[in-house]
């Protein structure tokens, strides 16, 4: 019963990787940024071959072992997976701490829009592996942006070469998505440094036995600091500290593991800190200023959580569309003769209606993740400061669609990949079932969807009188007349005009609405807009691919088959997708308030 | 030491790989490419030896300037130099090891490294006619005893390895009825066999680094050799479809079909 197939999934579609790269998002264009000139389309092949191969042949044949074998809690310690002790120095080795960082710091600066295709294989082939590098990069990025130099020597500079890791530790019992409940506390010691005390929980990878220390980007309040999460200030505290030559235990204590449902083989762990009253922490940046510091980290995790929502995805559809291929059940409508040969699953429309919803979400999912990602290095490569600015403001807008879509939509994808399986997908001896644990969590960590959806709803749509909406109904303009160019049909152009049109109109709308003080009544439909703006970007997106498609048909490209895909899964989003924008506008529209005026007791 | 290697392009298993219509060779359209998987143990075993010894590794490859993607591979796995032989036409077995014999006069390495074979031809000659060639001994289907390589395996035990005065290669081969170790005076040919290491994968500061590593262009004119094919594909054809198998009732129909039909027990 075992699932043998499973060493043979791709993770992601390698020819779908090359056509978001160089057909839609026109990575080439980036290597005219003097950032990436030392770039090419050859260094971003080399390093996607590495990157796969690692991921196929190094990661993937793990992934079930670590989920079936969680990191074990004893004597204070924290004990991972054998595997890891492996699998780090292998990630660490191919450069990718540090792969889109500058060359001062060791980095390659390869552009994000590169590393995000990559990473995705790492993460589809298992999302805790690589989960300690990204929380590792993410930490070391933000001493580099904000550490003084004596801390990116100590700290940064090991993490980017792989000997120490890191974690963010935001996350307290009593504040979670209300950060500015956050309660650690710090105060000043005579040496400069400061003590800190209190409890973090939920800290991914807070501890292991395959690095030699851990660095905790720790968000705390300074004594006589306001209160609210503009008192709030960021530290490094390591579990280990260098003094005199040697590491010396710094008082931060693993107090408890969570016994997680999914993303088994990264401990999610309950942190003490300064129980003895000696736990050292070293201040990043100016006091009080942690919150908006930690946002650099916040924002790049955000798109890496979208990048995982959409490679555990792609990772279940593909193990769903072989098994389709293979399995044989039933037959045809019309076939009448009972003792006739069973036909493959995906001869049934319904199977086949299935898996054309997880490639859409899936490929539609990417190519969002791929064009928040292009925004990511223009916002900081660009060639002028309007270029930048304006790559940065839609950055900003995108980024809660690019993080919330995948996980909940792909959470949907997943489940159909289970569905697809049948009985059989309901076991653990398959592995579909895992990969749905494992999504779960992207709708939750780093901004729950609630808070992502308040985010767009309540900030980046409205800020600068609705400026980033514009350069995003800009660019769908752009999309749109590129695509009528191409001869995309004329239908789907038309849909997507009119659904980007009543998107604005409604946040017009609900702009005024705002202004007039009605923020209740706005943001109770917030969940709601979200999912609305994400059918159009991923809209957007699909009349981007379809483009590329028929620009490909049109030269008489002999891949006709991954075209005609690419056509289907626009025009199934259009269709079922893109046809449910005027039901959620009204929505959002409307003075709907059933889940407003419902009192505790009457649920 | 210098040792040379080869990295030839070939067609990467996981593509389709169909015989065109006219029978002349494969369709190249939607192909990946690799370097020759045989090769890029070469390579690593190469890497290996250089890093314990020292010295330099030079990779080699022939066809069209499509190859150059496979030397950029090659060097940035971590070779220090590259040689391409520009020719895009076919090339028999004789012809390439004859190339590879006017390279390795020209670069003189300690050991010419080689795949076993390369997996689009499935040949396994070439290593054997460039010994001849050159008049150097030759230990073929270097291999090792583990067949999946721990990190305190590697390098402990290796396939490859200089005898203790330095001036012979000692090679575990794999052999019809085991392993046999043979000790081969250098200069000399080493072929590899699948086993012998597991290669890495190119890091991104490694294929940072490769672009500016030279990639030599040399011609077989230039290299005097005549390259004219004496072995000349004539007809290509894809193996026959498998037909679907039968399910028997039983055991004595089973045994039945195979005395009587099959006629193999």
């Amino acid at each position: 019963m075992r699932a043998v197939r499973a060493s043979t999934n791709p993770l992601l579609s390698d020819r779908d990787v090359a056509f978001l790269l160089y057909e839609v998002h026109d990575a080439p264009g980036l290597l005219e940024l003097p950032a990436f000139a030392e770039h090419s389309r050859e260094t971003f092949d080399l390093f996607l071959t590495s990157v796969r191969r690692l991921a196929r042949e190094a990661l993937f044949p793990t992934y079930r072992a670590m989920d079936a074998e969680p990191p074990s809690f004893r004597e204070g310690r924290i004990r991972v997976h054998p595997a890891m002790r492996s699998l780090y120095p292998q990630l660490v080795e191919l450069g990718l701490l540090n792969a889109t960082r500058a060359r001062e710091v060791g980095g390659q600066q390869l552009p994000l829009t590169v590393f995000s295709l990559a990473s995705a294989y790492l993460m589809a082939a298992n999302l805790s592996a690589y989960g300690w590098l990204g929380l590792t990069s993410g930490a070391a990025h933000l001493l580099e942006a904000f550490g003084s130099p004596e801390l990116k020597d100590t700290f940064m500079a090991r993490m980017y070469r792989g000997e120490w890791t890191g974690t963010m530790a935001l996350t307290e019992p009593q504040a979670g998505s209300s950060l500015a409940d956050v309660q650690t506390r710090a105060s000043a010691a005579a040496d400069g440094t400061w003590r800190l005390s209190g409890t973090k929980i939920f800290i991914s990878g807070g501890d292991n036995d395959f690095a030699e220390n851990v660095v905790h980007m720790t968000l705390a309040r300074i004594e006589g600091a306001p209160a609210g999460t503009r008192g709030l200030s960021l530290f490094a505290v390591p579990r280990l500290r260098p003094e005199e030559g040697r590491l010396v235990d710094n008082d931060v204590q693993v107090a408890g593991a969570i016994h997680k449902i999914g993303y088994r083989g990264l401990p999610s762990l309950v942190l003490s800190y300064g129980e003895r009253g000696d736990c050292r922490g070293w201040l990043v940046g100016p006091p009080h200023r942690g919150l908006s510091l930690m946002f650099q980290m916040m924002n790049e995790a955000r798109i890496m959580v979208g990048l995982n929502g959409v490679a555990t995805a792609s990772v279940a559809y593909h193990e769903a569309l072989a098994y389709a291929q293979e399995r044989t059940q039933g037959r045809t409508l019309t076939e009448r003769d009972a003792t006739a040969p069973q036909v493959p699953l995906l001869q049934h429309a319904d199977v086949r209606r299935m898996l054309l919803r997880q490639k859409a979400i899936v490929e539609g999912g990417l190519s969002l993740l791929v064009a928040t990602s292009r925004l990511a290095d223009l916002a900081t490569h660009g060639d002028t400061p309007a270029d930048r600015e304006r790559a940065a403001l839609l950055l900003e807008l995108l980024t809660p669609v690019a993080k919330t879509f995948p996980a909940e939509k792909g959470f949907e994808a997943n489940a159909l990949a289970v569905q697809v399986h049948g009985g059989y997908g309901y076991s653990s001896e398959y592995p579909v079932e895992a990969w749905l644990r494992d999504q779960k969590l992207n709708s939750i960590h780093e901004g729950t969807s609630g808070i992502q959806s308040l985010d767009l709803l309540g900030r980046k749509v409205m800020a600068g009188s609705g400026a980033a909406l514009r350069v995003f109904q800009e660019e769908v303009g752009r999309t749109l007349a590129r695509a009528r160019r191409a001869g995309v049909e004329a239908a789907w152009c038309d849909a997507l005009q009119r659904s980007v049109d009543e998107v604005v109109a409604l946040t017009h709308e609900l702009g005024m609405k705002l202004m007039e003080g009605d923020a209740d009544g706005v943001l109770r439909h917030s969940a709601h807009y979200l999912e609305l703006f994400s059918l159009v970007a991923v809209g957007w997106q699909w009349l981007a691919q379809a483009c590329a498609a028929r620009d490909a048909l049109a030269r008489g490209d002999a891949d006709t088959g991954f075209y005609e895909g690419k056509l289907c899964a626009a025009q199934y989003w259009v269709h079922t997708e893109l046809s449910r924008v005027p039901a959620l506008v009204a929505l959002c529209r409307s003075s709907e308030d059933s889940y407003a005026k419902m009192k505790p007791e009457w649920f | 030491m210098k040792i040379l290697v080869t990295a030839k392009r070939v067609e990467d298993a996981e593509s389709k790989i169909r015989v065109n219509p006219q029978g002349t060779g494969i369709v190249p359209e939607g192909l990946k490419y690799k370097i020759n998987p045989f090769d890029e143990i070469a390579v690593e075993e190469g890497l290996r030896l250089v890093a314990k010894h020292g010295g330099e590794v030079v990779v080699v490859s022939i066809g069209g300037k499509e190859v150059q993607e496979q030397l950029r591979h090659a060097l940035a796995m971590g070779a220090h130099k590259a040689v391409w032989v520009n020719h895009a036409g076919a090339l028999d077995q004789l012809a390439i090891a004859a190339l590879l014999a006017k390279v390795v006069e020209a670069e003189k390495p300690d050991l010419a490294i080689l795949g076993k074979q390369s997996i689009d031809d499935d040949q396994n000659q070439v290593g054997q006619y460039l010994a001849e060639f050159l008049g150097w001994g030759q230990a073929t289907f270097a291999s090792k005893v583990e067949s999946l390589e721990s990190d305190a395996e590697k390098g402990k035990h290796p396939g490859v390895m200089l005898s203790a005065d330095g001036k012979a290669v000692v090679v575990v081969r794999e052999v019809d009825n085991g392993l046999a170790t043979v000790e081969c005076q250098m200069p000399a040919v080493v072929t590899t066999d699948l086993r012998l290491n597991l290669p890495r994968y190119a890091s991104l500061p490694g294929i940072m680094k490769a672009k500016s590593k030279p990639i030599q262009e040399l011609t077989p004119a230039g290299l005097g050799v005549d390259v004219t094919p004496k072995v000349v594909i004539q007809k290509m054809v894809p193996p026959p479809a498998r037909k679907a198998g039968i399910k028997v009732p039983d055991v004595a129909t089973l045994v039945d079909k195979l005395k009587n039909e099959a006629k193999v027990v």
